[in-house]
């Protein structure tokens, strides 16, 4: 709401120039968007969707006047004698969205405003047009009721009907184009047809010009939600359309017509003809409300001193009467512009608005009992950035909708669940899996010349089960970080492996793998992620390395891989990671260590010959690693050396050499037995 | 011989000795059990005649033993100066593990997140898919209201299951939407923080985007107050922008609080003077903030006159901006690692 100064100033003698204006009412809830100065300074108010009386003038007025303690001083609303005449027909059909309607038919000579009307027009943001539609607009922004005025002579007949549209009904509305209109929507009608949207827009074919003679003028009362819905079908937003959407003055309309009368004959451009129209068929009782100062006290946390409170609300507009219940308190009439006023706790406010916040003294609320512990998942995403960035990679927030062509991918089959108003096709699906938002990014930086990327982020993605937590990392380029000492070797798929390993035995998963399918992975070099520690092996997510297809569609060059892994936070939180029971006291006894190399089939899997060697192994064995699998010279065709180190220890005494090599001896015929192994 | 003399001259021998090889020279010179100058003094002694021999016989050992612990000394000093081995050009850079960066949004959340736990704030999480009532009804914004307006939505194109297991018809504008669970859930008192991302239908540009973070809090109690509420935003600005920066509380209008706030600090790029950042006023908007409307606590069953409380939510990307001077919101979501990396670990 532009604030033209000078106007404010006809209202009420404000001690304070356009600065102090701005702050004074910005402390009291209404923020200063800018200051202009010059001939007509102006300050821009950002007005709350609560204070529809404070997009006008007077509005502010009563504010600055309770702010300053001026009185307020009201233009002259007095209506000029009317001349004798017919004046029209007006029956609301629909009273639900048309509570009241006021017309009043004049008399007039069109031509241009004066040029003080037209600076303040100006200065307020509204071009002039004409001395009647500059003199609507001057009440609309001076009382904050629009008005409209329709064409006498171009309306069919003297009858106004204010209904509901039917449905598919045409109006061809003020800015020319033509508009369908709804059942739901409420026209101004002839005996023919619709004149005007209601409380949104004037018609076209009624509109006033330079050849009007007679007119009638329109200063109603419309229901907030229904010029709201209709505003917003019609994709058509209005001065008339804001404020009434947002609530206006049911006790206006006539006022507004009389301010408007007295406006045009002070200008001489016209004279009200016949009675003024008023339809209010259900006239609305005064709202009271009961103000206590207990209440005041309680929620506000100070003592506002008993006069303060009629001292504050009068010259806002209330009715205040000390209240004949016990105690201090008040009875308290709202006026009919504030509709935000509606119960107790809103004249609270205005009294604090009013009072001043800054007198509000800065305490701090007492604490009765200790706090419980953050949400496990706030600690739970803790862990997981704390592990991952030790890895080496760097947080990434990516978009939670992303475009259809990136998601369907990672969406296993399934459709991405869609939005239904979204902002472009670049947000159009909510994300299945954090992976393409992370693909993307690995896109962005290698188009940027950075090759070597590990990236990871956390949050939400959207299966056909629903909302869920997961974590995905993706890493391209370099499996190390590059130094002068040593070639760089390119990031494998043990990379992002032991990424896997380490994050899920931070949280508490002992993880087993095994060859998976994925549609967004390469075959062959993806695996299930399983957690084995309870007693049926539960999935918890997927790893390997991205379809090179999908990189090339995202921009990313597909010979470049990237190995990517995507966890179920839900899954490992339920695993119920948490402290170790108890530590361990370290191995009293030596350990003996062995060492073994076997030739097996090339295709046989690790785990399955760590699994053959621990059944056949006793207890002392513990620990298995595979130190060096070979292929190629001196090694048959077909055929892999595979080299691991045992180590044996018992902890109640020292083992023998002989009891260690018979367990060998086992071991070595157990993978004879099942896989045909043979010992180097 | 004349013993001080020998002593004088091994001295100036051995200051003079540049290297190694010359101290080991000098060892030979004095101390060969052949020929050494101090074995031939020991020799001249036996020589001598028999009253002076034990007193020319003492000096001669001490002068012995002086040049051999020197010569000792010497040597084991320019020995720990010898490399072990080949020697390194220490001025090469060396093999540096990879250190990831944590997102700046995430650190600015921790921070705020460490700030409220010393406030005895609870952290709860919420679902990101939230239906019409916890998102709008509940917080005192039936259909039609205007204030919904304020937040522009996204909606699902038909209902999806949230994390909570509930349907889902849109993403949520706010995380208000946990507090009316968590109060649903427990009784009062309540002292806790919401993060997490919420999203608006807004277009993305240097300013707006669709998808941001937030830290929302809530207190209910009985006796829980205005000045409580300035008093806890207060103290929170402070500790986040430093004791110096000065704090502005004025009204503001939010459908779900009566009374609301909003809090300013001071511009730091003017200090208060007015500048193009503050839009000439001198104050910077930090967060809002407000009384919990008596309707929010009815709609979920607490009682409005015994109970008071208070909300407030604050924009981690705009905080962001603020205090790292960043001119772009849509660096946070681009992930280019040269603006990542720069934020400490
Ligand atoms: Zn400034």
């Amino acid at each position: 709401m532009r604030l033209v100064y000078p106007w404010l100033c006809e209202l009420v003698k404000v001690p304070g120039d356009p600065e102090s204006v701005a702050t004074t009412l910005a402390l009291r809830g209404f923020e200063v968007a800018s200051i202009e100065h010059g001939r007509q300074p102006v300050i821009d108010f950002e007005i709350t969707a609560n204070r529809p009386d404070c997009l006008s003038t007077i509005g502010l007025a009563r504010e600055a006047s309770a702010a300053y303690g001026v009185p307020l001083r009201m233009p002259d609303r007095a209506m000029p004698a009317p001349g004798n005449g017919p004046s029209v027909d007006v029956a609301i059909e629909d009273a639900d969205l048309c509570p009241r309607y006021c017309a009043q038919v004049f008399e007039v000579g069109i031509g241009t405003s004066p040029a003080w009307l037209q600076e303040r027009l100006e200065a307020a943001g509204v071009r002039p047009i004409n001395n009647v539609v500059d003199v609507t607009n001057y009440v609309m922004l001076e009382m904050g009721q629009p008005m409209h005025a329709f064409d006498l002579a171009r309306l069919g007949g003297r009858a106004l009907r204010i209904r509901r549209a039917k449905p598919g009904e045409k109006i061809r509305t003020l800015d020319g184009v033509e508009r369908t209109l709804d059942g739901d929507m409420l026209v101004i009608a002839d005996a023919a047809r619709p004149q005007a949207v209601g409380g949104v827009m004037g018609g076209a074919d009624s509109e006033i010009d330079a050849k009007t003679t007679s007119m009638v003028l329109e200063s109603a009362y419309f229901t907030p939600a229904s010029v709201r819905r209709t505003s917003k079908r019609l994709a058509l937003k209005t001065e008339a359309s804001t404020r009434f959407e947002r609530g206006a003055d049911v006790d206006a309309p006539p006022v507004g017509i009389a301010r408007a009368a007295a406006l045009l004959h002070q200008l001489g451009a016209a004279r009200p003809v016949g009675r003024i129209v008023d339809r209010y068929p259900a006239p609305r009782p005064p709202v009271t409300l009961a103000l206590r100062g207990a209440r005041l006290t309680h929620v506000l946390g100070l003592q506002v001193p008993a006069d303060d409170v009629p001292r504050i609300l009068t010259p806002l507009g209330f009715t205040v009467s000390p209240s004949d219940r016990g105690g201090a308190g008040w009875q308290v009439e709202v006026p009919t512009y504030r509709v935000d006023v509606q119960r107790e706790i809103d004249l609270v406010e205005e009294v604090a608005r009013h009072y001043g916040y800054d007198r509000v003294p800065a305490t701090f609320p007492a604490l009765a009992s200790p706090q419980a512990p953050p949400d496990a998942r706030t600690l739970q995403d803790r862990l997981v950035r704390q592990v991952l960035t030790a890895c080496g990679f760097s947080e990434a927030t990516t978009f939670t909708f992303i475009e259809q062509q990136a998601a369907a991918p990672f969406a296993d089959g399934a459709e991405p669940a869609a939005l239904a108003n979204p902002l472009s096709e670049k947000f159009a699906v909510l994300r299945p899996s954090l992976l393409p938002g992370l693909v993307d990014a690995c896109a962005y930086n290698r188009r940027r010349e950075r090759r070597d990327v590990r990236l990871f982020e956390t949050g939400a993605r959207f299966g056909p089960a629903g909302e869920a937590r997961a974590v995905a990392f993706a890493w391209c380029g370099a499996g190390s970080v590059p130094n002068w000492s040593a070639a760089t070797r390119p990031v494998d798929f043990f990379d992002v492996k032991g990424v896997v390993e380490a994050l899920c035995g931070a949280m508490g998963a002992t993880p087993a793998f095994e060859p998976a399918t994925r549609s967004y992975l390469v075959p062959g070099r993806t695996a299930q992620v399983l957690d084995g520690s309870g007693d049926g092996a539960r999935a918890i997510g997927v790893v390997g390395q991205i379809q090179p297809a999908i990189l090339d569609a995202r921009g990313f060059p597909a010979a470049e891989p990237i190995y990517a892994a995507e966890l179920d936070l839900d899954a490992l939180a339920a695993l119920g990671a948490g402290d170790i029971q108890r530590a361990e006291p370290l191995p009293r006894f030596p350990a003996i260590v062995r060492d073994l190399s076997i030739l097996v089939d090339d295709g046989l899997p690790a785990a399955a010959v760590r699994g053959t060697i621990r059944r056949a192994a006793p207890p002392t064995l513990v620990q298995l690693a595979e130190f060096d699998r070979y292929r190629g010279k001196g090694i048959p065709e077909g055929r892999v050396s595979l080299s691991l180190r045992l180590t044996f220890r018992s902890s109640e005494r020292t083992l023998t050499d002989a009891e260690v090599d018979e367990a060998m001896t086992r071991v070595v015929a157990a993978l004879e037995a099942s896989h045909g192994a043979q010992r180097r | 011989m004349d013993i001080p003399q020998i002593k004088q001259q091994f001295d100036r021998e051995l200051a003079s000795a540049a290297s190694e090889a010359a101290v080991r020279a000098l060892r030979d010179k004095y101390l060969a059990r052949k020929g050494g100058v101090a074995s031939n003094l020991l020799r001249d002694v036996a020589s001598a005649p028999a009253g002076e021999r034990p007193a020319l016989g003492k000096l001669a050992n001490e002068l012995k033993q002086y040049i051999d612990t020197q010569l000792t000394e010497r040597l084991a000093a320019a020995a720990a100066r010898r490399p072990a081995g080949e020697t390194v050009d220490v001025t090469l850079p060396g093999r540096a593990p990879a250190l990831g960066h944590r997102h700046p949004l995430t650190l600015l959340r921790e921070r705020i997140e460490a700030i409220f736990l010393r406030f005895g704030f609870l952290i709860v999480e919420g679902p990101e898919l939230e239906d019409d009532y916890h998102n709008f009804e509940a917080l005192n914004m039936p259909a039609d209201h205007p204030a919904r307006d304020m937040q522009d939505t996204l909606y699902l194109a038909s209902p999806v299951t949230s994390a909570v297991g509930s349907p889902a018809t849109l993403l949520r504008t706010h995380t208000s939407g946990m507090q009316v669970r968590y109060m649903e859930k427990f009784p009062p008192p309540v002292r806790l923080i919401a993060p997490g991302r919420v999203y608006r239908r807004d277009d993305l540009d240097l300013t707006h985007s669709p998808m941001f973070t937030q830290v929302e809090g809530l207190v209910v109690d009985e006796g829980v107050t205005l000045a409580d509420l300035k008093g806890t935003l207060f103290a929170f600005a402070h500790e986040l922008f430093g004791p110096e920066r000065r704090t502005r509380f004025r009204p503001s209008f939010f459908p779900y609080t009566e009374p609301s706030g909003e809090l300013d600090i001071s511009c730091a790029s003017c200090r208060g003077a007015g500048c193009a950042m503050c839009k000439n006023t001198g104050w910077i908007e930090v967060l809002g903030s407000g009384m919990v409307h008596p309707a929010v606590f009815e709609a979920v069953g607490y009682d409005s006159e015994k109970y008071t409380g208070f909300a407030f939510g604050v924009g981690i990307e705009r905080l962001a901006l603020l205090k790292w001077g960043i001119e772009d919101i849509r660096l946070f979501y681009e992930n280019d690692l040269r603006f990542l990396e720069q934020f400490p670990l």
